[in-house]
C-alpha cells in the first residue's frame, strides 16, 4: 500500500463523513428552502455524468452502439439485466466488428 | 434485519463489481475494503476507482467525493428532527452508518411509528454496511485472480450501474437540461484535455444549469 492512495482513502473517508454529520449539525431541526433542496436533487446526477463522459467520448462506433443498448436498457431494466446486456451487447459488437 | 434483505441482495453485485473494477484500475486488494469501510458511498468509490490513475489524483478524487456525497447533508437534514433527543456526540457516531438504503428505510420507518427506531436503524445499518465492505472485498479478491475482462465488454458495466443510478435520482424534467449540459461539457472537455477535467468542469456547467433552471422554474 503507498502513501498516496491511503492518503486518497483517508481523505475520502474523512469527506464523506463532514457530510454525513453536516446536515444535522449545520441544519439541526431548519428546513432548506425549496430552491436549495431542488439543487441538491440535480446536483448528484450531473456529477455522475460528468465521471461518465469519457464512455461517451471514446468515438469508436462499436463501443458507442453498446453504450446506445445500455442506455435504453438502464431506462427500463433493473441493475443486473441492465448490466447483463451491456457487457453482452458490446462483446458481441466487438468480436463481431474488430475482425 | 428483514427489511434489509432485498437491499443487501441489491449491494452484492454493485460490491463484487467495485472490487473488479478497483483492482484493475491499480486499487490494491486490500485497499478496497480499507476504502469502501472508511467511506461507506458506493455512488463516490465507483468515481474514485474510475479516477485512480498513475499519478494518483488525490485531490480531484476527494473533490468528487465530496461533490457526489454532498447529498448526505440533505439527508442528514432530513433525520435530525427525529434525533432530537438523543444525545449529540452518539447521534454523531450513528450517523456514520447512513447510507441513502438505511437512510431511507429509517426515515420512512420513523414516520410510520412516529418514533425513530434505534433498534432498526442499526439493524438495516450494519447488515449493509456488512455486505457492502464484505462483497467489495469479495470481488477484489477475485479480480486479482480474474484478470483483464475488459476486453470483452465487462468495462460497460461501469456505465450501466451508472445509468441505473441515474435513473433513480430521476423525479422530474428539471433534471433534463443541467444533466444534458454536463454531458456535452463533459465530452467536449474530455475531447480537448483528456483526464478527469471532464469531471469537474461538467459538474460546475451542470450546477449552473440548475441553479438557472431552479430560478426559472422554482
Amino acid at each position: 500500500m503507498h502513501w498516496d492512495s491511503t492518503l486518497t482513502i483517508l481523505g475520502m473517508g474523512i469527506t464523506t463523513y463532514m457530510t454525513r454529520i453536516g446536515g444535522y449539525l449545520l441544519l439541526g431541526g431548519r428546513t432548506l428552502s425549496p430552491r436549495a433542496t431542488a439543487m441538491m436533487d440535480i446536483i448528484p446526477g450531473c456529477v455522475l455524468i460528468s465521471v461518465l463522459a469519457p464512455s461517451f467520448a471514446s468515438g469508436r462506433p462499436t463501443d458507442l452502439a453498446g453504450l446506445a443498448i445500455t442506455v435504453f436498457a438502464a431506462t427500463r431494466l433493473a441493475l443486473l439485466p441492465t448490466m447483463a446486456i451491456g457487457i453482452v451487447s458490446t462483446g458481441v459488437l466487438r468480436a463481431v466488428f474488430s475482425s | 434485519m428483514r427489511a434489509s434483505i432485498p437491499v443487501m441482495i441489491g449491494f452484492i453485485p454493485f460490491g463484487l463489481l467495485l472490487g473488479r473494477q478497483a483492482v484493475q484500475q491499480g486499487v490494491g486488494v486490500f485497499s478496497v475494503p480499507l476504502m469502501t469501510g472508511l467511506n461507506y458511498g458506493g455512488g463516490s468509490e465507483f468515481a474514485a476507482v474510475h479516477l485512480w490513475a498513475i499519478p494518483l489524483p488525490v485531490a480531484l478524487i476527494i473533490g468528487v467525493t465530496l461533490l457526489i456525497n454532498c447529498r448526505h447533508v440533505l439527508m442528514g437534514a432530513a433525520l435530525a428532527p427525529w434525533l432530537r433527543e438523543v444525545p449529540r456526540r452518539k447521534a454523531l457516531l450513528w450517523l456514520f452508518l447512513m447510507c441513502d438504503e438505511t437512510w431511507a428505510l429509517s426515515l420512512s420507518d420513523a414516520q410510520k411509528r412516529q418514533k425513530f427506531s434505534v433498534g432498526y436503524y442499526f439493524g438495516v445499518g450494519w447488515c449493509l454496511y456488512g455486505t457492502w465492505v464484505g462483497s467489495t472485498f469479495f470481488g477484489a479478491y477475485l479480480g486479482a485472480k480474474i484478470g483483464d475482462l475488459t476486453r470483452y465488454g465487462f468495462d460497460m458495466a461501469f456505465p450501466a450501474v451508472f445509468l441505473v443510478i441515474l435513473r433513480g435520482m430521476w423525479k422530474d424534467h428539471r433534471m433534463s437540461l443541467p444533466w444534458v449540459v454536463s454531458l456535452l461539457v463533459g465530452v467536449l472537455v474530455y475531447r480537448l484535455y483528456p483526464g478527469a477535467w471532464c469531471v469537474p468542469v461538467g459538474t460546475v456547467a451542470g450546477a449552473v444549469t440548475a441553479a438557472c433552471v431552479v430560478r426559472r422554474v422554482g
